[in-house]
Parts: C-alpha cells; structure tokens; sequence
C-alpha cells in the first residue's frame, strides 16, 4: 500500500469551469502584474527564455506559452525515495500519502515537563525517530527546529539527524544554494552518488516564493534542486487579507500564479525534473494575525483549492494531515487534526503533511504526532470505503444463520471482520470500568506514554559507518563555510 | 466649527479614507486651527476610536493599519510640513526605528507593527525590509531612536540581530535604545540568547513592550 498509497478524490468543490477561470486568472497575472524577483539568476533565466523583463522594478512578465510548456514538461507522477528500499510513494492522481511535521516550528512541548520551550537538534532527532517507527506515517517532514546550533547551519543539522533517524521520504526547506549543496552532498554520500542521487531522490526540498508574486533569493536553490533531479516541493501560502486578496478564490489566484511561475522556472532551466504543485489560500486571524492553520476556510484552501488546481493541471500535489491552531494535544487539536486530515484525503491530495504541529506551527508536539497517527488510521478506513460484492453482500451467509440466529462463530465472520475494521491502536474503546481500572488517562497521557515507549523501544536502520563520518564531516566543514 | 471640523476628521479616518482626513485636515487649517491640535484632536482622537473598536472586536487589524496609513500620509504629507514650517520639529512621542532585517524581505509583520505602534503615539521610522546592518545601527543613531524593531521570518536571517545588536555595542550606543526582536522564528529565547531588551510575540505586544520599556504605563 505504501508504495502507491490509498485512494482518496470523493470530493469535489469546484466546477471545470471554476479551474479554469482560476487558471485564466492566474496568467493574467502573470502575463500582466508579473513575478518581482529578488534574484538575478532567475530574472535572468526568464529573460533568456522570452519574457518580458523590467530590469529596474525587477518584474518579469511571464507569457502564457512559457507557463505552458513548463506545465507541459513537468513529470505528471513523481516518485519520492527513502534511504531504505520499499519505503518509496509514487505520487499521482488521487493517491493518498501519510506524512508529519512541515517546516521546523521553534518550540515544541516537552514531553517531559509538558511546558513550551525552544526546540533543539534532540528533539528534531526524537521526531525523525518517531516518525520512522509510526506505522501509518508514509513521509515526514520538520516539527522542531536545531535551534540550538548556529543558525546559519540549521538547516543542515536538521538534515543530518533526518537522515540518521528516519528510513522513508523525506521533505525539508533548505533555504540557500550554498546550504542545499551541501545537503545534496550528504543525500549523494547515502545513496552512492550524484547518478543514484538522481535516480532515486531520497529527499524532496521544499521552497517557497514570498507573496504575494515574489522569487526571493533563495529561490535560487530551486534551480539547483532542478538541475540535481532532486524533486521540489512548492508550497506558498498566502495569506487572505494580508498577502492576498481577502477571498479563497483570489488568494488561490496568487499561490496558484506563483507555482506556475516556479515551474515554468524549473522547466526551462532542467526540463522534466520533478515539481510538487502547492498553492493554498492560507487563513490570517483578523485579530492577532496569526497565519491559522485549522480554521474551516483552511480546510477549503488547502485540501479543495489545491488539490482541484493539481488536478486541472495533472499535477502531483502537497496537502495537509493534521495542524492546530490550539497550545495542546487536546479536544480542539483533536478535532480540527480530523478535519484537516479527512478533508484532504477525501480530496485525494498526494501528500499529507504538518501533523504534529500545535499553536498555529509555533509549536510542535510529538504526543500530536502519535495521535494523529491514530487518525491516519481512521482516515485510512474510511477512503478504503465499502465493497459491494456477492462475497460482501453475502447473502448465503444471512441464509445459513437464520432469522433470530447469530453471526458470532461464522467462517464468513471470522474471515471478514478483521478485514473489515481498522482496529484501532491509540484511542481508547474499552468500557468505562476498564478505563478507570487503567488509571482514567486522558489521551494526552496516553499518547504521551506511547511516544516515550516508541522512544525508548524503536531502533532506526543505521546509515553505513563510512556514510555516517561522511555526512559528519559535511556537517562541521559546513561550519567553516556559512556561519560567519 | 472647530469641533465639527475635528468630528470630520475623526469620521474620515472611521471610513479609513485617506483622502477624505486630507482634505477635512487642510479644512481645519485654513480655519486657523493648528495643526498640532488637528492631530491630537482630530486624528489622534479617530485613532484612539478605532483602537477601542478593535479592542471589543468590532474591527480587524485590518482596519487598523488601514486607519493607520490614512493618519500617516496626513500627517507627514499635510500637517508636518506645517508643524516645520512653524519652526518646531515634528509630532513628537517617542521615536522607534524599525527594518527587517538584511537577507530577508519578509516584511509585513514589520508593517502592521509600525501601524500599531504609529496608532499608539509613537513616532516610527520605517527604515525597510533587507536592510545592511550598519545602515541600521547609522540610523538609530541619526534619528536618536529610543526603541530599535527587528523583524525576520528566515532562520537563516535572524542571526542579523545578534550582530546588529553588537554593532550598537560597537558603536557605544547599546544604552541608549531599546532593542525589541520578533518575527516567526524568533523565540523569548532567542531575545535573551542575543541580548536583546526584549521579544514581541505580535503587534499588539509590540506596542505593549514598548511603552513598558520606556515606562510609559
């Protein structure tokens, strides 16, 4: 199941013609208002290419041909790896994949003292770990940033415990060139090389435009990721009433406009290298303005606008598991993970991801990622659906029981059951007697016991003892090179 | 007159209508009305509604920085040329100078800050987004800036305030501004790891900080 993924897609919000009017939008946009761009290497590669440049603004105007061809070139599945083999998803159409953690937050909940503090590379390593030993999790990404190195090498300390911790795909921003080189370098050293590394990308780097409309400098490292085979994941979330209009539509004009844009940008400069289309119109509170990650517009602006965008383009895409904008593992976390969660494997985005992400992504909480775990679970089930056939309809079973009888002891049952039931891992579905005999936990405490346990118990693979000094040494010559 | 000239003003900048406290603010001083008293009440006091307004969840921050630029482009483009020309040297409260910082272009939580500390009385400066350091630290020293802002959304940028905060130091005048820290990666931590006066969380804690910092409350 890993490899492909489940099946999602059995919702639908908009129409054709919503799509494309969005899509039309979009290059008008881009055609008319055009792309700023803080970098002079890709106002350079659109010049080259054919648009029109206004070199003081620093505004390219891209053409619709140029949008299109990029679209045109850009591979319609792509496959992301991990360092272990059979940990591999292919990524198209509606298939669902199961991810953790986004960008790294800069604190997380200790598991200990329960309290919010500063992350550290520990707690980026605990969360790799984690993630390569919960059953339902697929890919993972960051919730807790090395914040306790130079941050000038973050970034890369980040990778490294990735690496050693986590055998399946993984997705990390990697903001500059000089800094994404050296995690290609890491990357190459697991796989055996530049040529492996292309052929089988066992990370995927996550790059953002700033919106709206804007290729910042860093964006320079698309074009390197390009070039290296390694697949890049877009995701500009702009946020309605602040860096964009204050409408899901039109702020789906302007992440839309910007994925075009940076795929048309790796098109050109490495025709079909892998791109992962993310455009969502993301959710300011009016009140704090903090970028919500849960709100029911949310929910609309990421799993349906991105996803109907992706497939209008035969795009793979990035979708969200489960964030929350609440401080705990608690009900309101519980509740907006599942509605996160559901809402984008119903509409059959490719990856999920962000779970384990409290307090709007300021927070990351490892007791969320085992919950949401649990809810992969759920979800899971429910996009398996329900058969319907002789065997399932089973007739000649209602027949051999009998009115008034029972299926208990059944073949069919004992056969079936199993088969058809997710059963549960985490959440607790004991009667109330057993509850109380087990202490009357909370599930905050229960998922809490369970993060400790997998901990504790779980061994990743280790990398090779010649490829773990090869990628410690990238990490400290990374010293010399970037902090200053 | 004077009162309903002042009501104008106050209802223009409650339509966030820049053009409409212009014209109502050139009203008031072709009837002799100074202008230092057309900003405290007239804009000031409209800025002061707005703000109880969003306090009761009425109105969005939205409206607040909307209210807040209609104020500002009055103020320096029809009352402070006034106030100069009188002799005096501009609308006074304590200056903050605030810029994002070098490598980063993310700039808009440093914009709604400015609003909400330029609705609070404070007398900002905005330098900009990916400004070189020593043009920073020339700056507070230029302007005598009692509060220095940074801003960052990059993990990779913020390491920019550690050493702008040692320049201040350099430049012997670390004691003489406050500097608060905020932006997404930016942690309570991290302001005291670097030796900054304090973190911001958000505007509304920014304007808070503030006037704590200068013992305003």
């Amino acid at each position: 199941m890993v490899k492909y993924g489940r099946k999602g897609g059995f919702l639908r919000f908009l129409s054709d013609d919503d799509c494309e009017a969005i899509h039309q939008s979009a290059i008008e946009v881009l055609e008319t208002v055009g792309m700023k761009s803080e970098s002079h290497t890709i106002m350079d590669v659109f010049d080259k290419a054919g648009a029109e440049i206004d070199k003081d603004k620093r505004i390219i105007y891209i053409p619709e041909h140029l949008i299109m061809e990029g679209l045109q070139k850009a591979p319609k599945k792509v496959t992301l790896w991990g360092r272990t083999p059979g940990t591999e998803m292919i990524l198209y159409g509606d298939y669902v994949h199961y991810g953790l953690g986004g960008t790294p937050c800069p604190n997380v909940l200790d598991i200990d003292t329960h309290e919010i503090r500063q992350s550290t590379k520990q707690d980026a390593a605990n969360f790799a770990k984690l993630c390569n030993a919960l059953p339902m999790v697929e890919f993972a990404m960051s919730i807790a940033g090395a914040l306790d190195v130079p941050r000038e090498v973050e970034y890369i300390h980040e990778f490294e415990v990735s690496f050693k911790n986590l055998e399946k795909p993984l997705i990390h921003p990697v903001p500059g060139v000089e800094a994404n080189e050296i995690v290609i370098e890491m990357a190459a050293a697991i796989v055996g090389g530049h040529e492996e590394l292309r052929k089988k990308p066992i990370f995927s780097a996550y790059c953002e435009t700033a919106q709206p409309l804007v290729f910042v400098k860093e964006n320079d490292n698309m074009i390197l990721n390009a070039k290296a085979g390694i697949p890049v994941t877009l995701g500009p979330a702009a946020m309605m009433g602040a860096t964009a209009p204050a409408t899901l539509a039109g702020a789906n004009v302007v992440t839309v406009s910007e994925n075009l844009a940076a795929i048309a940008l790796t098109q050109i400069v490495a025709p079909h290298s892998p791109v992962i289309f993310g455009a969502w119109a993301s959710v300011m509170d009016p009140f704090t303005t903090r970028c919500l990650y849960a709100a029911p517009e949310f929910a609309l602006g990421t799993a349906v606008l991105c996803k109907q965008m992706a497939n209008f383009y035969k795009m793979p895409n990035f979708g969200f598991a489960g964030p929350s904008d609440s401080k705990m593992p608690d009900a309101q976390a519980g509740a907006e993970a599942m509605e996160i969660c559901l809402m984008n494997a119903l509409m059959g985005n490719n990856l999920l991801h962000d779970g384990g992400y409290l307090a709007s992504g300021g927070v990351g909480s490892l007791e969320m990622c085992v919950i949401i775990d649990e809810i992969f679970g759920y979800v899971d089930r429910i996009l398996r659906g329900i058969e319907v056939t002789p065997k399932h309809l089973a007739v000649d079973v209602i027949r051999d029981v009998g009115p008034g009888g029972n299926f208990l002891s059944h073949k069919h049952t004992l056969k079936n059951l199993g088969e058809t039931m997710y059963l549960g891992r985490l959440f607790d579905r004991t009667s109330e007697e057993a509850w109380v005999k087990a202490g009357s936990k909370d599930m905050f405490t229960v998922a809490n016991e369970r993060v400790k346990k997998l901990l504790t118990e779980h061994e990743p693979a280790p990398l090779e003892k010649d490829v773990e000094a090869k990628i410690d040494k990238l990490v400290a010559d990374s010293h010399k090179k970037l902090v200053k | 007159m004077s009162t309903q000239l002042m009501s104008d003003i106050i209802a223009a900048i409650n339509e966030f209508d820049a053009e409409k406290v212009k014209s109502a603010s050139v009203k008031a001083l072709e009837a002799n009305i100074s202008p230092v008293e057309i900003i405290q009440q007239g804009i000031a006091a409209g800025l002061l509604e707005i703000g109880k307004k969003y306090e009761t969840g009425e109105l969005f921050v939205t409206h607040l920085v909307a209210a807040a630029e209609a104020a500002k482009s009055t103020i320096s483009e029809v009352l402070e040329p006034e106030i100069r020309k009188a002799g005096s040297e501009g609308v006074g409260g304590p200056r903050v100078v605030l810029a994002t910082v070098k490598g980063d272009i993310h700039d808009i939580g440093k914009n709604i800050v400015g609003a909400m500390l330029f609705s609070a009385g404070f007398d900002v400066v905005d330098i900009g987004k990916d400004v070189e350091n020593d043009f920073v630290v020339s700056k507070v020293k230029e302007l005598d800036a009692k509060i220095l802002g940074l801003s960052a959304l990059l993990s990779t940028t913020i390491p920019e305030m550690r050493k702008i905060i040692e320049l201040l130091i350099e430049a012997k005048i670390r004691d003489k501004v406050k500097v608060i820290v905020g932006g997404a990666p930016v942690t309570e931590q991290y302001a005291q790891e670097i030796g900054a006066d304090a973190y911001a969380e958000n505007a509304a804690e920014a304007v808070a900080v503030s006037r704590k910092l200068l013992g305003m409350d």
